[in-house]
């Protein structure tokens, strides 16, 4: 999977998953002020993020410093590649 | 009004703390229920309570709940306007309904500790898993659990982001999920407001959808949009319907 399709598929996870608009998938946002996301779906996108790819995530520690849609790109990659 | 109905809520509702105590003693001796579900119970009749005392002020308007249209083992969903919406919830006819709330409202401590008797879900708390679990017990023993999906009250009167618990919570334990609607409890309390005014109430059950159709994976995502889908319907047709008018606002 390259960085791009990696991407792209947590972009459309996210979207489908929370009603976002496709077009404020940018990577600068904030998930919390700019998406909208609260508390409640921070479990939700662990939920989607490891359905999307298929492996275990929700006891990450890092998890908790995830501010942007940035942050989620950067930790999905690094965790990918950790696995690889 | 505002007088008349704040002043008979906080009445009865001392008066229902003071008596609470007797109530338990009794409907437990009399149906051997567990605690939390004469909790529930107890709650239900408060709500019964709050739609003698507005009654005056508020045409409320039932659509469609009656006994046999309304199942008594599912997940209900309802939109959020207003404070009082939970309130008008005890016009269902089956009495043994857990909310899932968030936090907030456990600040209220005169209904704290009711909340937590009746095992209402506090769903910013709970993990999921937790919530999974006792939401599943619930419905397991018959119960029915009820979910605003927005989270909150809409500001705007428009249907928001709907989040996916109540969803999940229907496909993993089997029950089906019953959309229902209410309208007019902006114009009686919005947000931001604290004085009431006399509205026109309505609440409208759905027919019952089934999720043996929704099990794929992601498969909560396709339930609820098409409940979103229904209830935005619905909701537009009851305001079209003249529930503005009825309130002096065409």
């Amino acid at each position: 999977m390259t960085e791009q399709e990696i991407i792209e598929t947590i972009n459309a996870a996210l979207v489908e998953e929370f009603e976002l608009d496709a077009a404020d998938m940018k990577p600068e946002l904030s998930i919390y002020q700019d998406l909208g996301l609260d508390s409640l779906d921070t479990v939700d996108m662990v939920i989607v993020l490891e359905g999307a790819f298929k492996f275990k995530i929700r006891e990450e520690a890092e998890i908790k410093q995830i501010r942007t849609l940035g942050d989620i790109h950067k930790f999905v990659q690094r965790k990918l590649n950790a696995e690889a | 009004m505002n007088l008349w109905v704040y002043s008979l809520l906080i009445f009865v509702t001392v008066v229902g703390l003071l008596i609470t105590p007797l109530l338990i003693t009794y409907f437990i001796g009399r149906n051997r229920w567990e605690l939390a579900r004469t909790i529930r119970h107890l709650i239900w009749i408060y709500g019964r309570v709050w739609l003698l005392i507005i009654t005056p002020f508020v045409d409320f308007k039932r659509e469609g709940l009656t006994s046999e249209q309304v199942p008594e083992n599912c997940v209900f969903v309802v939109n959020h306007l207003s404070f009082f919406d939970t309130y008008f919830i005890g016009a269902l006819p089956n009495s043994d309904l857990t909310f899932a709330v968030r936090s907030w409202p456990f600040k209220m401590f005169w209904y704290r500790i009711f909340m937590r008797l009746a095992q209402y879900l506090e769903v910013e708390d709970l993990s999921w898993e937790e919530t999974l679990r006792i939401g599943g017990e619930i419905l397991n023993k018959g119960g029915a659990v009820v979910f605003f999906p927005e989270g909150h009250r809409s500001r705007s009167g428009q249907l928001q982001r709907f989040y996916s618990g109540a969803f999940k919570l229907a496909i993993a334990s089997g029950r089906p999920i019953v959309p229902l609607c209410i309208c007019g409890t902006d114009e009686l309390l919005p947000p931001g407001r604290r004085y009431l005014k006399p509205a026109t109430v309505r609440l409208h059950i759905l027919p019952t959808v089934d999720n043996a159709d929704y099990s794929e994976i992601g498969g909560h995502i396709r339930l609820r949009k098409e409940v979103k889908g229904q209830i935005a319907r619905q909701l537009e047709l009851m305001r079209a319907d003249g529930y503005s008018a009825d309130n002096g606002e065409q």
